[in-house]
């Protein structure tokens, strides 16, 4: 009975997706052609020949997601950083308790993910530096090497973080880090205008056709676009580190951690 | 024929029988591994479809992060769905 409810409902869904974009349309039109909003913004990503309206980044998709549309990954930021502390305050009091314990898995696994974890790193640091050039980017750096934080906790016990000296007051700094500098690369327009009178705007990254503000684009002949490699490594801080806190503290041990989870309500009972 | 739109299907397919296994099953841990199978199917789809940005951060939360989240949930909890 269970098995035939499940086909069913999965067939009904591919069926009425499947109808619902191709007879019915639900996608709009859907030429072989480029749509017109496509268009504008590949040619407006890196233009070096508008200088008004560029993102000066070959890689369109980090030039919509930090400079046209900023303010909504800006905003994004803030959703994860409430998820975090939202973590951060069910599980407050746990770490100090420990509850890491756990030998993890075999030698062979240990040794394998040992060699893996310092590719990772690099892996997740070049999707970082690299987010304005090539596909990639802060998100997509942080979640990578967040799979380190996965591969410590499984593979080596949740003990493991203290031996290679991170902890998750560590992690919350660095995450603050992150988060910090990207206010401070958001509000260096404001500091610019209000010490030289001149017009700029908050989360600018070029020149605009009323203000001569930008960031420098080039660093030794090196392209950096401007706020997007500044943006991408702190979020790659604040991202990376947040997922730390959180699997820091999905993998303390229950039964160890339960007395401080539960102990401030029972506290306040006998009280 | 176009070998894109073949691979498309191939993998759609592997996707939606992965997708019915992850639900039928009982053994949580079980289903959260075919589930790990499905989004793998599934970013093989999102590489073919030309949308690199996507894949970068789906692979690292549809195949690592995801699943250890769900798997720490499940010790915390049964491993058998009673339902």
């Amino acid at each position: 009975m269970r098995r035939v409810v499940v086909l069913v409902s999965i067939a009904v869904s591919v069926a009425l997706l499947a109808y619902a974009t191709s007879v019915a349309g639900a996608l709009g039109y859907l030429g072989l052609e480029t749509r017109a909003l496509a268009r504008m913004l590949l040619a407006l990503a890196y233009n070096p020949g508008l200088r008004e309206l560029t993102a000066m980044s070959p890689e369109a998709v980090t030039a919509i997601v930090w400079d046209f549309r900023g303010v909504d990954t800006l905003y994004e930021t803030v959703v994860f950083y409430m998820a975090i502390i939202a973590a951060l305050a069910i599980y407050r009091g746990a770490p100090k308790v420990g509850g890491g314990g756990g030998i993890g898995l075999s030698l062979i696994a240990k040794v394998v993910t040992k060699l893996l974890i310092p590719m990772n790193i690099a892996v997740a640091v070049s999707i970082a530096v690299h987010g304005h050039l090539t596909p990639g980017g802060g998100f997509q750096a942080g979640a990578a090497l967040a799979v380190v934080s996965v591969l410590l906790a499984v593979v080596f016990s949740a003990s493991s973080f203290s031996k290679v000296g991170v902890d998750v007051s560590k992690a919350v700094a660095l995450r603050s880090a992150g988060l910090v500098a990207i206010a401070v690369v958001v509000f260096t327009p404001l500091i610019y205008s209000s010490v030289t009178g001149a017009q700029a705007y908050l989360m600018q990254s070029y020149v605009k056709v009323d203000s001569g503000f930008a960031f420098p684009v080039e660093v030794f002949g090196q392209l950096i676009s401007g706020t997007l490699i500044w943006l991408n490594v702190a979020e790659f801080l604040a991202v990376s580190f947040g997922f730390f806190i959180i699997f820091m503290l999905l993998s303390l041990r229950e039964d160890v951690v339960r007395s401080a989870l539960v102990g401030e309500e029972h506290g306040s009972q006998h009280s | 024929m176009d070998v894109t739109l073949v691979l498309l299907a191939l993998f759609s397919t592997v996707g939606l029988v992965f997708t019915y296994l992850a639900i039928s099953e009982r053994d949580l841990v079980r289903a959260i591994i075919y589930s790990a199978v499905q989004s793998s199917a599934y970013a093989v789809l999102l590489y073919l479809l030309r949308a690199p940005d996507i894949v970068l951060v789906y692979l690292p939360v549809a195949v690592g992060l995801y699943p250890a989240a769900l798997l720490f949930l499940v010790g915390k909890t049964e491993k058998v769905d009673g339902g």
